[in-house]
This record gives C-alpha cells, structure tokens and sequence, in this order.
C-alpha cells in the first residue's frame, strides 16, 4: 500500500459571493496521477491553490504526507518549497533567465551553495529538454519553452508532488505536444501528480484516476477509461461529449 | 569679464547641483521604495499613513519645506546638520521625491503584477525575500522613466537653493548678475547647463527602461 501523499478533507472555499470549492475530500498517493476537468468557472483552480497552500482555505483539512497544514502555526513556507506548482499562465520570473528562474528557490529557499544549485538547475533543465535555452529569458523563448521551464522550477525542487494547474490552456495548439510530452516522461517516472487538464489523449494515457469536477463540487471520479465508455452522471457525460468532439475536430 | 569666464564661474556651481540632487534622489529612493511596498502590501492603517505622508509632503511647496527645515529645525531649535544650508535644502527635496518615488514604484509594483508574488511565493519564498530578489528588480525596470523625470525635477528644484545662499549653479548665476549688471547673459548660461544636466540622463534612461521593458515582456 503506497503512502499517501496529500490529502484533503472536507474542504471549502468561499468568497464573499461565491462558493469556489464545496467540500471537497480527495487523497493522492505515491506515485499515482489524477487528473481534475471540468468546465471553466467550477473552481478547479481554486482548488488547486488550496492544496498547495497558495490560498487559505475557509474550511476543512490539507494534509501533506501525513501533517496537517491548516492548523494555525505550520510553517507554510517551508510546505511550500516541498509543492511543485505549475501556473496555466506559466508566470516565469521576466527578469530572469531560465537557468535563473529555475535557481531562484534553490538559492534562496533551500540555500544551497551557488555550484550545486546551478548543477541541480541544469539537471532539473535537462530533464524538460531546455538545457540550451539555459541563458535565454522568458520573453526569447516560445509558449511551450516557457512552460517547459515552469515544470523544471517546480522539479528541481525535488517535490514529493507536482500541480499543473492547465498548464497547456493558455498556449498555442501546436505548442501543447512539446509540454504533454514533458509530463509523460514525468509520469513514466512515477512522478506524483495532480493535473488539472483537458486534453483528453494525454488523460487516458497517463491519468490512474480523473475526477469530473463540476460547481466546486466532485460530480464523479473513476479510471479514463470509464470516462471514455460509460461516464454514470449527466453532466460528465455531455462534458465529455463536448470535449471528445472538439479534440477530433482539431 | 569675458563670457568664456563668465560661463566657468557659473560652472563652479555645478558639483553642488549635483551633490544636493544626488543626495535627495538617493533619499527619496531610500524612502520611496519601502513606502511603495508597505502602501501595497501592508494593512490598512499603513495604507492611510502612507496616503498621508504623500498628500503632505507633494501639498507643501518645496521652498516652504526647505526654509522651514533651515529656519525652522535648524537655526531655531538647533538641530543639526540642518542649521546647515546645504543640509536643509536637500534633506527637504528628499522628503518630497520619497512621496514622488512611492508613487512611482506604486505603480510599477501593479506594473510587475501580483502573478509574480503568487509564483515565487509557490516555490516557498517568504514575502521579504520574494520583494527582493522577484518584486524590486522588476519595478526598478518599470520604474527607470519615471525615475528619470524625477531625476530632472530634483535637478532643477535644487535651484531654490540660492535663496538660502548655498553657492550652487543659480547663486552663482545671481551673483554673476550682480556683479556684471549683465542680466540676460547669465540666465541663458545657467538655463544651458540646466538643460545639459538634465535632457540627455532622463531621456536615456526614457529609452533604456522602455528597451528593457520590451525585451523582457514587461
């Protein structure tokens, strides 16, 4: 039985107007993949930044291997450098450049000595293919490059697991295989992740589990292939429908 | 006194120009930037204290604020160093460009945008060490025009200070006047060497930022 990695418990989110996230519980264990759809505005992203402590939850419980980290006094930062998070609108420091981007949090988060962060750097690079692209700055490299940078921040971090929060949503359609592919390794690898996506190709290779996700609220979770043969509720199923049908079209 | 000469006596003036506009841009930095930062990341009561430092300081003319810390602080109640000319003008230009300089990285912290905030906090940095090493690098790019302008600003504010009899570009244009009863060719020169100390840095540093801004999608 593998560990798990993190978990949450009946958790909320609730703005001033709006309910993001209604409790929702899910767990991820070591090694495993799940993948968040559902359509936009339901609170994927929320729930996201929720796991990964980027934003407060109203209620309920985040664990992380076992410490929960909604209780008042957890050192936050800390969890944080341990949660690889890759943004939809990749958000690479514009200042620096790739190699920079991805050492910032080595130097400064982990505090390791200026060689080994630069050789952790250039094998976190090396493993998204962006170790020539070292010395180029956000602005000089395509949509694609830059995610692939984005993953290598998160990576060289050494996280126990990574969130993708879309992270091929806001590129251009022939620049989204380049990123797909960079996952796939990743996930060859037994990398833990939680992936909010909507290619649908990639989800039925790599995803153990997907969860259809649908007004802050857990509609249905199970393996792809269920989704791809008999999805049970309504809803996912015309949300898939929809899905499948502009993916053929593309 | 042939203008050649004329124009070295005016010249002479020109380092302390320099100094007091140096000194109270370097002041203002030193103010405006941590005031920038709380004003945006700070509660409320900072905010308001902020909002009022600024509202002041930009309210009251420069020369009000330079005779009073003269006067005022420094002769009156014998503080030092501002029973020091010098000291009072360009401590007083630097409380005013701190309220200018807030504003101007007020408005590039939006400029960088709080995406970066939110992504180097992801990689647990704290909030200090994400201002410093992720927020003022880039607001220093989107500030550098703006930063320019003041620059001027400072240079040609610091002319009040021949009211107070510090000897610097424009008291030595007065006493030129004075002493020549020439009162068109002293003012051409020194409004020359005005122009000089501040067209070409704040235009170049007009293009530098907006080239930087460019090339990094800023």
């Amino acid at each position: 039985m593998a560990d798990t990695v993190m978990e949450c418990r009946n958790l909320w989110k609730i703005y001033e107007k709006i309910t993001a996230v209604k409790d929702v519980s899910l767990e991820i264990k070591e090694g495993e993949i799940k993948l968040l759809f559902g359509p936009s505005g339901s609170g994927k992203s929320t729930l996201a930044r929720c796991l990964a402590l980027l934003t407060t939850p109203t209620k309920g419980d985040v664990f992380h291997r076992g410490e929960c980290l909604t209780r008042p006094g957890v050192n936050l930062n800390k969890a944080r450098a341990r949660i690889g998070f890759v943004f939809q609108h990749i958000w690479l420091f514009h200042h620096l450049t790739a190699l920079g981007n991805v050492e910032l949090g080595l130097r400064r988060v982990l505090k390791l000595p200026k060689k080994e962060a630069r050789e952790r750097a250039t094998k976190a690079l090396r493993e998204v293919k962006m170790e020539e692209w070292a010395n180029h700055y956000p602005a000089q490299l395509s949509g694609g490059q830059q995610q692939r940078v984005g993953i290598a921040r998160a990576l060289a971090m050494d996280p126990y697991i990574i969130i993708l929060d879309e992270p091929t949503s806001a590129l251009d359609p022939e620049l989204i295989g380049e990123v797909t592919d960079t996952l796939r390794a990743l996930a060859k690898k037994g990398t833990t992740m939680f992936i909010i996506s909507h290619e649908m190709q990639f989800a039925r290779e790599v995803a153990d589990e997907m969860i259809f996700f649908n007004q802050g609220m857990i509609v249905e979770e199970g393996p792809p292939e269920r989704f791809f043969t008999k999805p049970s509720s309504d809803r996912a199923k015309r949300f898939m429908e929809r899905l499948i049908k502009r993916t053929t079209k593309e | 006194m042939d203008p050649l000469s004329q124009l070295s006596f005016i010249l002479w003036g020109v380092p302390t120009t320099l100094a007091i506009s140096i000194l109270s841009f370097l002041s203002g930095l030193a103010l405006g930037i941590p005031l920038a930062f709380i004003r945006v990341y700070m509660g409320k009561p900072f905010q308001v204290m902020v909002d009022l430092y600024e509202k002041i300081l930009r309210g009251v003319p420069e020369i009000v604020m330079m005779l009073l810390l003269y006067f005022g602080v420094g002769l009156a109640l014998g503080l030092k160093p501002f029973d020091e000319a010098f000291f009072a003008v360009t401590f007083a230009l630097g409380l005013r460009s701190g309220a200018n300089q807030s504003q101007i990285f007020r408005g590039a912290i939006r400029g960088v945008g709080e995406s970066q905030m939110i992504a180097a906090r992801s990689l647990g940095l704290p909030t200090s060490q994400a201002i410093i090493h992720v927020m003022i690098p880039q607001t220093f790019i989107i500030a550098t025009p703006g930063l320019g302008s003041e620059y001027a600003l400072l240079i040609k504010d610091s002319a009040y200070a021949f009211i107070l009899g510090v000897l610097e570009t424009m008291k030595r244009t007065d006493i030129l006047r004075m002493t020549t009863f020439d009162t068109v060719f002293p003012y051409f020169a020194s409004a020359f060497i005005y122009i000089l100390l501040t067209f070409p840095l704040a235009t170049y540093l007009d293009m530098w930022g907006s080239r930087k801004r460019k090339e990094l999608g800023l």
